[in-house]
């Protein structure tokens, strides 16, 4: 008997967890709470993106230019952002997980490739489309807003736009990680071949 | 188990997402493997996809939180011996964890290679590489 003989030994002596009696109905019911949440969500994406089209048509917007630009860039990057993400978790949903391992993390290097140019490029044009709008709707605040609420305005997003800043910022630290962990592992692994 | 780094209720939750994976995707099951290939196939990526985004979380569960009695506590040799090749089995890099513990699951080489889309004779020498690893770092604790 080998060492490893012995290994395998105490491998198959350990206690398995026990199967739930009620395992499959727990599962077909979570199947049936996914695809429920999924519905839900489309729904509320899309009654929003109706309610915000038929408001902007509703209180003219297109007219006044200025607080309207403001506005397009403020709610448009927000609104460019959450679908960027809806996306992207959508295209990590649908990687195909029946492949075999080799080929499925080349598809989720691929995944996190693409996460990269969002990070590189879509972010940054996005936070400064958010600071163009907001800063073109400064002069709008300050001339109907009173001199304090004008400051606790623009002093407070400052200090928002800083910590969403930092939270995307650590958010694309963290997959930048994986992808420069998974790439290197990869590369290990066609060397040992 | 092991995948999960002993951390039992992560260890349920992957356990219950291969079943849905399994659900959704078994119309596109088209034996062209076998099933259980198939549904290994899919228990690995759904591992290596989970603990990818739990990775930081994990740098701090690892060993310590293993199922299994730690050192603090009144265990046998046996239960020490497991600790121990759990703790080398953590040590080794991801592609030679997922082999190994196929192996160990007592699965027939060419169909770990069906798994890992690595060749029959790669995933022989592998193997042999890997155990030899393992038995070192059991008889000496590093590998």
């Amino acid at each position: 008997m080998t060492a490893f003989d012995d290994i395998k030994k105490q491998w198959e002596s350990q206690a398995y967890p026990k199967t739930p009696e009620n395992g499959s109905e727990k599962v077909l019911a979570k199947v049936s709470a996914i695809k429920k949440k999924q519905q839900i969500t489309n729904v509320i994406l899309s009654a929003t993106a109706l309610i915000l089209i038929a408001f902007f048509f509703y209180i003219s917007a297109y007219k006044v230019s200025r607080a309207m630009l403001g506005l397009f860039l403020m709610i448009g990057a927000l609104g460019f952002r959450i679908v960027l993400e809806v996306m992207s978790i959508q295209r990590l949903k649908q990687l195909d997980r029946t492949l075999d391992a080799k080929n499925f993390k080349q598809q989720l290097i691929s995944y996190y490739n693409r996460r990269v140019w969002v990070h590189g490029l879509a972010t940054p044009l996005i936070l400064a489309a958010y600071c163009v709008g907001f800063i073109i709707l400064l002069p709008l605040f300050k001339e109907n807003l009173s001199e304090g609420l004008y400051t606790y305005v623009w002093v407070s997003s400052i200090v928002l736009l800083l910590v969403f800043s930092i939270f995307i910022g650590i958010q694309i630290k963290r997959e930048f990680h994986v992808l420069k962990k998974m790439k290197s592992e990869t590369m290990e692994e066609d060397k040992n071949l | 188990m092991s995948y999960a780094k002993g951390d039992e209720t992560l260890a349920k939750d992957l356990v219950q997402e291969v079943f849905i994976k399994v659900w959704e995707h078994l119309e596109s099951f088209r034996e062209a493997s076998s099933i259980s290939t198939w549904i290994y196939r899919i228990a690995v990526n759904t591992c290596l996809i989970a603990l990818r985004s739990q990775r930081k979380m994990q740098k701090t569960t690892q060993v310590d939180s293993l199922h299994i009695p730690s050192k603090d506590e009144d265990i046998n040799e046996k239960e020490d011996q497991l600790w121990q090749l759990h703790q080398c089995i953590n040590k080794l890099p991801e592609g030679s964890k997922t082999i190994i513990l196929l192996e160990l699951e007592g699965l027939p080489q060419k169909e770990i290679a069906a798994i890992t889309g690595i060749s029959h004779e790669a995933i022989r020498v592998r193997i042999h590489r890997i155990k030899n690893n393992l038995t070192k770092c059991m008889k000496h604790d590093s590998i």
